[in-house]
């Protein structure tokens, strides 16, 4: 599957959507989204190693507000 | 000294306020929520783990609905400023403090026109009345206190609230007096819009408050600026809590404002309210004894009718000569003159005189209630 990065649109959102994944057994760290990484602003993501779909599917049935996802190794 | 002007704000804070404050500043001074080092994220991490303490205190599920303001002020103005339009008309009490009062007249100038309810102390059917009374067709909103910043009467806000929505009406509730008093349950009672200062019964510093907003799409922005989210555009976002918190915030203190609700958590709303309003109780039963005394209220205080605020008079003083007194002889702070609150001074018929306002902390005893009713027995 490779690291994604989930890219939210607020630095509340990808701490409330860190905090939501780690309820449910899913590790991620905040960082802010890359230039490189298509996103147009500044950002917040939350990376994760595994399980990006399930975390994905976390957030978006929590309101967190996606951005996007990327693939971590596609960043230079 | 002897604190009794906790109204104003609460002094002492609590220890770890302090400490908190001073951390923030010395360990982990950085711009929250801007950039990505080691610092930005972790004063990001102290702002939002506030916001979510703030959220269970208040009952609200989305802890991205509580907005960070620099004091109750500030979020009575974004609502009353952000929500009403030329031809709206505002219901408000006859008890408000000048941060209603002032921004409604305002907006009066600019074809806003609004209505004073009258407050019944311990009727709220006789305060429903009144305010149903008077609302029209054009009531958009109602702003009203949740206790008297200078006679402690509450407003029935919960029933308020149920009413006006009813008919459509939003409304806007001024919890200055309330917060860390009262419980406030704003999901439960499906409450519009809920304001409070951060430095009062929350115990946080001076300069943070908080504002919550149940639907942000109703309300225009008061202040445009940087958010540190979708820099890229113009435009103001319309995510919250980042619509309504432009510029960098007061991170020190919102740091330490988390440590006073943790205070709040630990010793509990029901606690800190029974202990005030037993220190209040017995400053009413001795001022009840020296028929120099003037009370206010029209019964003996109680937490159903009441926050545990008292005013007085003595007979024959001028307030502001009370209190400077009280200063110097005794070195007892309490608050004289009209409070900010024409409206309630109004209501009271104290305009001309204004009273003396005793309100305690969690941190004041029973002996220093002693010492000012001896203190007021010996006034010359």
């Amino acid at each position: 599957m490779g690291t994604k990065l989930i890219m939210v649109k607020s630095i509340t959102y990808a701490m409330k959507g860190r905090t939501i994944l780690s309820q449910n057994g899913i590790i991620s760290t905040i960082q802010r989204t890359p230039k490189t990484g298509g996103e147009k602003s500044c950002g917040y993501s939350l990376q994760i190693d595994n399980n990006a779909e399930k975390a994905l599917e976390l957030l978006k049935a929590n309101d967190i507000n996606i951005v996007g996802i990327i693939d971590k190794e596609n960043i230079k | 000294m002897i604190y009794l002007d906790n109204g104003a704000t609460t002094f002492p804070k609590p220890p770890q306020v302090i400490t908190a404050v001073n951390d923030a500043m010395r360990l982990y001074g950085a711009n929250p929520g801007r950039s990505g080092h080691r610092l930005s994220l972790k004063a990001a991490e102290e702002i939002y783990n506030c916001r979510v303490k703030a959220a269970k205190l208040f009952g609200v599920k989305n802890e991205e609905n509580v907005v960070f303001t620099n004091n109750c002020t500030h979020g009575l103005n974004i609502v009353i400023k952000g929500y009403l339009k030329d031809g709206d008309h505002v219901v408000t009490s006859n008890l408000e403090h000048n941060s209603v009062t002032r921004p409604l007249t305002e907006m009066a100038a600019k074809g806003i026109t609004f209505t004073e309810a009258t407050v019944y102390e311990d009727d709220d059917e006789k305060t429903m009345q009144s305010f149903r009374a008077a609302m029209n067709e054009k009531t958009r909103l109602v702003v009203c206190t949740h206790a008297s910043n200078v006679f402690g009467i509450r407003l029935p806000v919960e029933r308020i609230t149920a009413m006006c929505h009813q008919y459509g009406i939003r409304v806007l509730i001024d919890g200055a007096q309330s917060a860390g008093i009262l419980p406030v349950e704003f999901d439960k009672y499906n409450m519009d819009f809920f304001a409070t200062a951060g430095h009062k019964g929350l115990y946080g510093p001076m300069g943070t408050g908080v504002l919550i907003v149940r639907d942000n799409n109703i309300l225009s922005t008061l202040m445009e600026g940087g958010t540190g989210s979708t820099s890229i555009s113009y435009s103001q976002p319309s995510i919250m809590p980042d619509k309504f918190e432009s510029g960098t915030p007061n991170m020190p203190g919102i740091a330490g404002l988390s440590r006073g609700l943790d205070f709040i958590n630990i010793k509990t709303i029901n606690k800190i309210s029974y202990h005030e309003m037993s220190l209040i109780t017995y400053l009413y039963d001795s001022f009840q004894k020296n028929s120099k005394i003037k009370l206010y209220n029209i019964k003996r205080p109680n937490i159903k009718h009441c926050v545990p605020v008292l005013s007085f008079n003595v007979t024959g003083y001028d307030s502001e000569y009370v209190a400077a007194y009280l200063n110097k002889k005794y070195d007892i702070a309490v608050r004289a003159g009209l409070h900010c609150a024409p409206s309630a001074h109004n209501a009271m018929n104290t305009i001309d005189i204004g009273t003396v306002r005793v309100s305690p902390s969690y941190f004041n005893t029973k002996n220093q209630i002693y010492t000012l009713v001896r203190a007021i027995e010996q006034i010359r």
